[in-house]
């Protein structure tokens, strides 16, 4: 199947972004389709390292910039659920 | 007499004085020389269109000197924006009739929703690259008037728009000179390689990888390099004598990663003071020196210390301080026509150095910006249904890299969420409060004054970081 829900994901992501970054927003408030950065979620590029480490502890792997695809990671708390459920190694 | 650094600049400082085979870049694993940068910046140029300024949106560090380069040939001065929201974008297009915008590659350009959003004519700097191999034409390195106002950076914040500063390009230079002979990078025999953190459109970044690789002798690296993989990876490609360029917050990071990196010459930090155990810790760990430099988006980089060494500064050559007695401070920078007041208070040390002793009171500095507490207050007021509210900078906000503004609000129909939905389309996400307590009434005292521990008391302790006391 090319495609898999990540939707057990996301809400798990979702708690990991508010409780890292002490967010004033609920988990399940964050629009999955919403962009987290700026206009979004309002999450800036302090956060960014923040939400970098504490997926690389929990789902060991390291976040890396290349280019295009980090615009595309944090488009949405979908891409990165989709970005982590490939790259994962725990 | 040792030569004063804005003496020695001249009238007519050239782009760069490296000789042609010198490396300046290195780019997707290809060294490029002064001679290609030269011929590619010539290219690029005659694509420009005719304007007087040119917003600088590359994200890639070798292509942001490239627009640089060509807009500083076609007599253009760079907006260097930092700040790439949507919103700002069409500030700056409104504030300067006729600027037009530099980006990587304008194919891609969709992807890029700010550039995309930036109602200007774009270029792709990437068009003007040369085939692999190519050596390009021979092109002299033009001579650029020291006068002329080569960029305007802004200090970013949250009292209104962003101020500019205007930097003529004989400062640039000076700047850019002083601080290769204050970190040992002006000798053509032992080369050094750049690798930063930092983007190049803050002051700090512009002055330490656009200017470096064209007056001192090192090379750039165009990146990327975010995340601590990112950093460890360039560093390990980049040869000898390499150079960390970074912030604390970024230190901290790369450190807690575990990431391991090749030899370093030396870290470099600044942007916001960096806590002497951190500073101990990545010198154990990485076997280097940490330095820091102390700047403005007003003045530049002003003066350097080894973090470890202890509270003192050392100005760079060329730069005076002029400290007064309450510790409000003027900087006299080579090439800038007018003394400029620092944000910070200093107290001289007697011997031409000086202590920090902090930000004047209203100011506050996270993820390289700054903002007026005063000012986000009149905001955060401003906000239909806000009776009364403060933003309080926390205790730890000059050691803790990570720490964050804290607003009191009154706003009995509003909700939390809805302030901060509120404050988000109008300041910028570094300093959108976390957490934001509502309250009945703010403790204020009988002048209707606010002290710093009423408030710290009525701190839900669900709001406060996670401690092993409870």
């Amino acid at each position: 199947m090319s495609v898999t829900s990540t939707v057990p994901l996301e809400a798990e992501l979702a708690r990991l972004i508010v409780e890292a970054l002490h967010l004033e927003t609920a988990p399940e408030e964050i629009d999955p389709e919403a962009p987290l950065f700026n206009e979004g979620l309002g999450l800036d590029s302090i956060d960014a390292l923040e939400i970098a480490l504490a997926i690389s502890r929990r789902y060991g792997f390291q976040l890396r910039s290349d280019d295009e695809r980090n615009h595309r990671i944090f488009a949405s708390l979908r891409a990165l659920a989709a970005h982590v459920e490939k790259h994962r190694t725990r | 007499m040792p030569p004063d650094a804005a003496g020695t600049i001249g009238a007519a400082p050239p782009l760069t004085p490296r000789r042609p085979e010198a490396v300046l870049f290195r780019r997707r694993g290809e060294a490029i020389t002064v001679g290609r940068f030269l011929a590619e910046a010539a290219a690029l140029a005659a694509r420009l269109p005719e304007a007087p300024c040119a917003i600088n949106l590359c994200a890639d560090r070798y292509l942001a000197l490239l627009g640089f380069a060509a807009a500083l040939m076609r007599g253009q001065t760079t907006l260097l924006s930092a700040d790439r929201s949507p919103r700002r974008l069409r500030e700056l297009a409104e504030r300067h009739p006729g600027a037009h915008a530099l980006v990587d590659d304008a194919a891609t350009l969709a992807q890029d929703a700010a550039a995309a959003a930036c109602p200007v004519v774009v270029t792709g700097c990437a068009e003007a690259l040369l085939p692999p191999g190519d050596a390009g034409r021979a092109v002299a390195a033009p001579r650029i008037p020291a006068e002329r106002i080569a960029a305007i950076a802004f200090t970013s914040g949250s009292t209104g728009e962003p101020a500019p500063h205007a930097k003529p390009w004989g400062a640039l230079v000076a700047g850019a000179r002083a601080a290769a002979a204050r970190f040992d990078l002006a000798d053509p025999a032992r080369p050094a390689s750049i690798v930063a953190s930092v983007p190049a459109q803050h002051m700090y970044g512009f002055e330490t990888t656009l200017l470096l690789p064209l007056h001192a002798e090192a090379a750039g690296h165009a990146g990327p390099t975010f995340y601590p993989s990112d950093l460890a990876e360039a560093l390990a490609e980049a040869p000898p004598r390499r150079l960390l360029v970074t912030t604390p917050l970024q230190l901290r990071a790369l450190l807690a990663s575990g990431a391991g990196l090749p030899a370093l010459e030396a870290v470099i930090s600044a942007t916001a003071p960096l806590a002497g155990e951190l500073a101990a810790e990545a010198e154990r760990a990485w076997r280097t020196r940490v330095l820091e430099i102390y700047g403005a988006t007003e003045a530049g980089s002003l003066a350097s210390r080894r973090t470890v060494e202890g509270p003192l500064w050392r100005p760079y050559d060329g730069v005076r301080l002029r400290i007064a007695a309450d510790g409000s401070a003027l900087a006299e920078v080579p090439g800038l026509p007018r003394p400029v007041p620092l944000a910070d208070e200093l107290a001289p040390a007697g011997d031409g150095r000086f202590r920090l002793l902090g930000r004047r009171a209203d100011v506050v500095k996270l993820a390289g910006k700054r903002a007026s507490l005063a000012g986000l207050t009149r905001i955060l007021n401003e906000i239909e249904g806000v009776r009364d509210g403060v933003f309080v900078a926390p205790e730890d906000l000059d050691r803790n890299p990570r720490a964050r503004l804290a607003a009191y609000v009154v706003a009995p129909d509003r909700s939390a969420r809805e302030i901060v939905a509120a404050l988000r389309e109008r300041i910028e996400p570094a300093f959108l409060p976390r957490p934001v307590v509502m309250l009945d009434a703010l403790p204020r005292d009988a002048v209707g004054k606010l002290s710093r521990r009423a408030l710290a008391a009525l701190r839900p302790a669900a709001a406060r970081r996670p401690r092993s006391d409870a």
